[in-house]
């Protein structure tokens, strides 16, 4: 990461060396054009003062002089300023060779053209930029974009992202009301998935009771008898906690243990559950997908560059036909793997369904093309432990 | 290699070429401006050379200097400027790149100043690709939404857009304006541009039959094509023989109003070339890479259970997007537990369940706690008994 910084530091302090030497000379030629032009302007402006002279003068040969004079000056100076700006030019274009020499033109040379042009694609990847910007809560751009792109304004894809944006702006604005009724209609999917979301909306009701004035305190505890008893399995101790914040309604919360119960943090905890538990509940992912694969493209693509630049050179490039695996793994973060990936410790694949994960009667788990290959009749040994066993035995497993 | 580095190329390259195009137009301008000055001082120069010059000429001279002089002063200051505002554009996006660089010093960065970057940089990745599918509308409203209008290249695209529409109303006139306004970079870049259109141009008086006005705008156009579209140039003088309706070919495709639309993509094409612009966008280039890197063969499995709502490729869309591309490489053993998300590795150890499926240990202890002692495989349904779970060993 650091070492990646500084690279793009370097890469952008090169270009910009040149873009600001540009803006010096610009604004020095700048000053000097706009100063000598005046100059000129001026002396040429002396010259006239014998306008007050009779129609018919003659001029004297010491005007015709100055005149002469003040002319050859116009002239080598007004040519000098062009030339001034055209030898700005080599400036100029450095800026364009740093840019060519730190950044990469051929980005696109590990990508294929044709797959994504289709018109059947476009459309596809318009759904996908659609929904994008309908759960960002950007919901004039997204309408734009169906209008221009035709897309048929899907309603059942659109409805959950609008409910959920509007629940998550009146959260932002410590409204619980709406996030409340949500998770009271779907209180038995969020008990399934043994969410805390609808305990965490209740508390952070009651806290809000708590805080008015003491006369609330008849309220709050109403409010505690109402709904705290459903949920005494998973949240005996949290309840505990809350109900003992009354001993202090007279006092304050000021350094108590309880002080922590009114910090922001509740919110911005609150605010990240809705979030995740919703998306699950909904099935849909909490991150926008479109922004985690954008994301990883651009953590794969220059990985994939360099690599494609190294088999260049060894003259190796046609072993990636760039059909069936990439050539490198990709380390996108732990956070961003969300299938299990079983490559075979002997052979060094990933498995296929042709070639699956098969445990040994031991427990160690080879590719079933391993296992034929270690075979010695009926017979095989292990390679990680020194059991001798049948093929046979070996199962079949899944991840 | 860093991102930025590889992705950032036409953020930067474009005003760069906006900035090259200003200088020489600022170039041309000063020249035409100094030489009108130039050509002033000469008549001065020639009346004064003469014998008994009577002041009131030359005070008439010298205030038509005066003026060049102002002229050429006002152009020169409107030229800089813009050079200056077209320099100020780069820089504002150098600024926008080290910002990336920038905020995490010595390692300790901002997590939340680094999504918003990129989430700046998926809304300009956006952008130019509504831009390069036509969607005008849509890429102006994200770019004001997301405040990223001078990250952007709306402006080329704009101009673009006047000529594209006028070319689908078969109008010529914006095309060729724009083909005389970057004529030496078209040259240089060896572009037919300016040829095609004036072959459509021919086509098109054919087929309204002003046959003789056809020939006449031939004769004032081709010959300088001539060298290089010798072949083209015969094919179409013969379209002058034939009929409107002929299927003969080449002809009949000569004739076909198509050729507008490939017109259309040619433009489109050499307008990207102009601004050094690649033929595919950021944006498809980093989805391309994208999915591939995160695409497994479970993305594609018959079993439902084996996709999972938060995998991006597992998403209906993105999961058709991805069917061509290559799946992701994986040299070594990667396991999550399917039921708490969670690695499994020496701490949470893989268990096997006597249906050979496979979950992480500390998952299924829990589900055994809760549940007497019993197992649910949550992808077959089928149910067990904890104590047959069985370990397995993934080197």
């Amino acid at each position: 990461m650091m070492h990646k910084n500084k690279e793009t530091m370097d890469a952008c302090l090169a270009v910009e060396k040149e873009i600001d030497k540009v803006l010096t000379k610009f604004n020095g030629i700048n000053e000097h054009a706009s100063r000598v032009l005046n100059e000129l302007v001026s002396q040429v402006e002396s010259l006239k003062e014998f306008e007050a002279a009779p129609d018919n003068h003659i001029l004297t040969p010491l005007q015709v002089y100055l005149i002469k004079q003040t002319i050859t000056k116009v002239k080598d100076t007004v040519s000098q300023l062009t030339t001034n700006h055209r030898d700005l030019h080599s400036t100029v274009s450095k800026v364009g060779k740093a840019i060519d020499r730190n950044f990469i033109a051929d980005f696109t040379a590990t990508s294929r053209g044709d797959i994504f042009n289709r018109p059947d694609k476009i459309h596809l990847i318009n759904q996908v930029v659609y929904q994008h910007f309908c759960r960002q809560g950007l919901q004039e751009v997204a309408e734009e974009l169906s209008k221009e792109a035709a897309i048929k304004a899907e309603v059942q894809n659109k409805e959950p992202f609008t409910e959920l944006n509007h629940i998550l702006d009146c959260l932002k604005n410590k409204d619980l009301d709406l996030a409340l009724a949500w998770a009271t209609v779907h209180h038995n999917e969020l008990e399934a998935h043994s969410s805390s979301l609808e305990f965490k909306l209740h508390r952070l009701k009651f806290i809000a009771l708590l805080k008015k004035d003491p006369p609330h305190q008849t309220k709050a505890i109403a409010y505690a008898r109402m709904h705290f008893g459903q949920f005494v399995y998973r949240h005996e101790k949290d309840i505990q906690m809350l109900m003992g914040m009354l001993l202090f309604v007279p006092n304050g919360y000021d350094n108590t243990r309880y002080s922590c119960m009114f910090d922001n943090e509740m919110w911005v905890d609150i605010y990240e559950t809705f979030t995740r538990d919703a998306c699950q509940l909904l099935g849909i992912s909490v991150e926008s997908p479109l922004a985690i694969c954008i994301n990883a493209g651009c953590t794969a693509v220059p990985a994939l560059l360099n690599i494609k630049q190294v088999m260049m050179q060894r003259q190796v490039s046609g072993i990636w036909n760039g059909k069936d695996e990439l050539p490198i793994e990709i380390d996108l973060g732990t956070d961003k793997r969300y299938h299990s990936m079983f490559a075979c410790p002997i052979l060094r694949q990933q498995s296929t369904e042709n070639n699956p994960p098969m445990r040994l009667i031991c427990g160690h788990v080879i590719s079933r093309d391993a296992l034929n290959k270690l075979c010695n009749g009926n017979k095989m040994k292990c390679p990680y432990c020194p059991l001798e066993q049948s093929p046979n035995d070996a199962r079949l497993i899944f991840f | 290699m860093a991102d930025v580095k590889a992705l950032e190329h036409p953020t930067l390259k474009v005003p760069y070429e906006i900035l090259n195009k200003k200088f020489r137009t600022a170039q041309k301008t000063l020249d035409r401006e100094a030489s009108h000055v130039q050509q002033t001082a000469l008549e001065i120069e020639r009346e004064i050379s003469g014998d008994n010059v009577q002041t009131s000429d030359i005070t008439k001279l010298l205030g038509g200097m005066v003026e060049k002089l102002q002229v050429l002063k006002r152009k020169a200051e409107e030229s800089i400027s813009e050079e200056l505002q077209a320099t100020n554009v780069c820089k504002k996006r150098i600024e926008h790149l080290k910002e990336h660089a920038t905020m995490t010093p010595l390692g300790t960065m901002s997590e939340g100043a680094l999504n918003q970057w990129r989430r700046k940089r998926l809304d300009r990745m956006v952008v130019e690709y509504f831009l390069r599918n036509g969607y005008y509308n849509a890429a102006m409203k994200l770019a004001e939404k997301s405040e990223i209008k001078d990250l952007t290249n709306i402006d080329i695209f704009l101009t673009s857009r006047e000529v594209e529409r006028s070319l689908m109303n078969h109008e010529t006139s914006k095309c060729l304006a724009w083909c005389h306004d970057n004529r030496s970079k078209l040259r240089k870049l060896k572009s037919n541009m300016e040829f095609n259109i004036r072959i459509q141009e021919f086509i098109e008086l054919i087929r309204s039959d002003h046959r003789i006005d056809a020939i006449k705008h031939a004769r004032k156009h081709f010959p300088s094509f001539e060298e290089e579209h010798l072949t083209t140039i015969q094919q179409a003088m013969a379209l002058l023989a034939f009929p409107v309706t002929t299927v003969i070919e080449p002809y009949k495709c000569l004739f076909d109003k198509s050729r507008w639309d490939t017109l259309i993509e040619e433009f489109r094409q050499e307008n990207y070339r102009l601004f050094q612009l690649a033929s595919q966008s950021v944006f498809t280039v980093a989805l391309q890479a994208g999915l591939s890197s995160l695409k497994t063969p479970q993305c594609y499995s018959n079993n439902r259970e084996n996709r999972n709502p938060g995998c991006p490729v597992c998403n209906e869309y993105l999961n058709q997007l991805a069917e061509p591309l290559p799946y992701a490489h994986c040299s070594q053993s990667r396991l999550y537990c399917h039921i708490s998300g969670l690695p499994m590795n020496e701490n949470n150890q893989p268990m096997m369940l006597p249906n050979g499926y496979i979950y992480g240990e500390q998952a299924l202890q829990q589900m055994a706690r809760e549940n007497d002692g019993q197992i649910i495989c949550p992808k077959t349904k089928e149910m067990f008994s904890f104590k047959k779970v069985e370990r397995v060993y993934v080197m």
